[in-house]
């Protein structure tokens, strides 16, 4: 019964900043839509392509991603058994949600050309 | 009084069972410690862990109808019959309701539940003040009673790595302890994935405990700890 | 027992954990439906860029997005993601309260937990009918 690996104030650090970003993410997002709603698909595209909402949507995936990986990795912590399966499961976790972020990354970069 | 009680003889029973009882309570039976008594007078094959009968040793902490509760403390009127007796949860059970502590007491005795203090103490006592004093209430009463730790769900999947609501608690005590110097490493011990992370404030801990104590804001309390410390 | 030299009944203790029998009082109730909307979440995450990398695609890949949530069980999963978004968005904000000790002591986490799990029910009842 002694501490063992890595920091665990430093993921629920990462849950609860990505959490309050994502929450002023959706709250602006949502305000935004109700008072000024794209009419049509060009004007759409148009919205997500400007350089303000790129970078902002691509910091909300980031953090919706490394939300995502803390309470999964929990979820995989406290049900797995036997404890061998829990590094393989994590790392299968971690690869979707990388292959995720380079398919969100790809859409925000193409949405521009 | 109708009682449901969860039995197990190792020497004899393959398996646990319910047994049934129906018993005359006398009207100075107030309490359900007095009711399992009464009944060991019929059956005194039933173990139970009894002390204190005042709500101050613990060691009649055992399930009451899904929650767990003292069983001197525990009023008999107000219980819903039949009233459901079992072994506190996720705790390998000895024989009846009596269950082994002995992992519950290791996670306490990892947290170092003593004062760490080596500087040569000015005058015969290390002095505290009144509002230093008073940080430790609401930490310093637990009775180690485990009716937390086995309520806490997050103690049920990893009992040998979360060290749980109680261990949690008393590490809290020590931490906020003015007379304490080994915060740091108090601190550090239990930032891993496991000893005091596995918590999710599901706040079962708050909800049963018998004195009244809150371990669940304990945890948050060393939380806030760990992110105020200097790094 | 005569002649057994190794007390065999450490290994036959039994332990009580039938979750059915156990009480689940509203804030483990506000607790595991966190965990299930978020694992929810988790699965939706794919399906919800997918739907983005559509709607940004032309006319006809948003044509398309609209059209598959017209059936009924696509429907019932956006129900079940809009309980699952409330439910996960609210629970996750309580926490963050009760982190700054708001709300942290029993009688007020039982009402917020009480409160977020009606609100999310409220909101998959909303999304219910309006999808109707």
């Amino acid at each position: 019964m002694v501490k063992r690996g890595p920091s665990g104030w430093l993921a629920w650090i990462v849950q609860r900043a990505s959490a309050l970003y994502m929450l002023a993410f959706l709250v602006a997002g949502l305000l935004w839509f109700l008072v000024d709603p794209p009419g049509s698909h060009p004007a759409w595209r148009a919205r997500m392509a400007g350089a303000g909402t790129g970078i902002a949507t691509a910091a909300f995936f980031a953090a919706l991603l490394a939300h995502a990986w803390v309470g999964l990795r929990d979820v995989v912590l406290d049900y797995v058994r036997p404890r061998s399966l829990c590094g393989p499961v994590l790392a299968g976790l971690g690869l979707g949600l990388v292959a995720v972020a380079a398919w969100v990354l790809r859409i925000l970069v193409m949405v521009r050309a | 009084m109708r009682l449901s009680i969860f039995r197990f003889d190792p020497d004899r029973d393959e398996r646990p069972y319910m047994q049934d009882f129906e018993i005359a309570l006398a009207p100075t039976d107030r309490m359900l410690l007095d009711a399992i008594l009464r009944i060991r007078t019929l059956d005194d094959s039933l173990a139970v862990r009894k002390s204190c009968r005042e709500g101050v040793c613990g060691s009649d902490a055992m399930n009451i109808n899904g929650r767990n509760g003292l069983a001197c403390v525990t009023p008999v009127a107000g219980l819903a019959e039949p009233v459901v007796l079992r072994p506190l949860p996720g705790f390998p059970v000895i024989r009846d309701l009596v269950v082994d502590m002995t992992r519950f007491f290791a996670q306490y005795d990892s947290i170092k539940p003593y004062l760490q203090n080596d500087e040569p103490p000015t005058g015969k006592e290390r002095l505290q003040s009144p509002r230093d004093r008073a940080r430790l209430d609401g930490l310093y009463e637990c009775i180690l009673c485990a009716c937390c730790t086995s309520q806490c769900p997050s103690y049920w999947w990893n009992p040998e790595k979360f060290v749980g609501p109680a261990g949690l608690l008393q590490a809290c005590r020590f931490i906020v302890d003015s007379r304490d110097r080994a915060t740091a490493q108090r601190l550090d011990d239990l930032d891993d994935a496991y000893r005091l992370f596995r918590c999710r404030t599901i706040m079962n801990c708050t909800e049963v405990c018998p004195k009244g104590l809150a371990p669940s804001r304990a945890i948050e309390a060393i939380r806030s700890a760990m992110t105020r410390r200097p790094r | 027992m005569p002649g057994n030299t190794v007390s065999s009944s450490r290994d036959r203790r039994p332990v009580f954990l039938n979750l059915a029998q156990i009480a689940l009082p509203v804030g483990a109730l506000a607790s595991i439906a966190h965990r299930v909307a978020g694992v929810l979440l988790a699965i939706g995450i794919p399906l919800g860029v997918y739907a983005l990398d559509l709607s940004l695609q032309g006319p006809q890949g948003f044509a398309r997005m609209a059209a598959a949530l017209e059936g009924l069980p696509s429907r019932a999963a956006v129900v079940v993601m809009a309980w699952a978004l409330a439910h996960h968005l609210l629970a996750g904000v309580r926490h963050l309260l009760m982190d700054i000790d708001v709300g942290s002591r029993l009688p007020e986490a039982r009402r917020s937990a009480w409160m977020v799990n009606a609100a999310g029910l409220a909101v998959a009842l909303l999304a219910a009918v309006t999808t109707w």
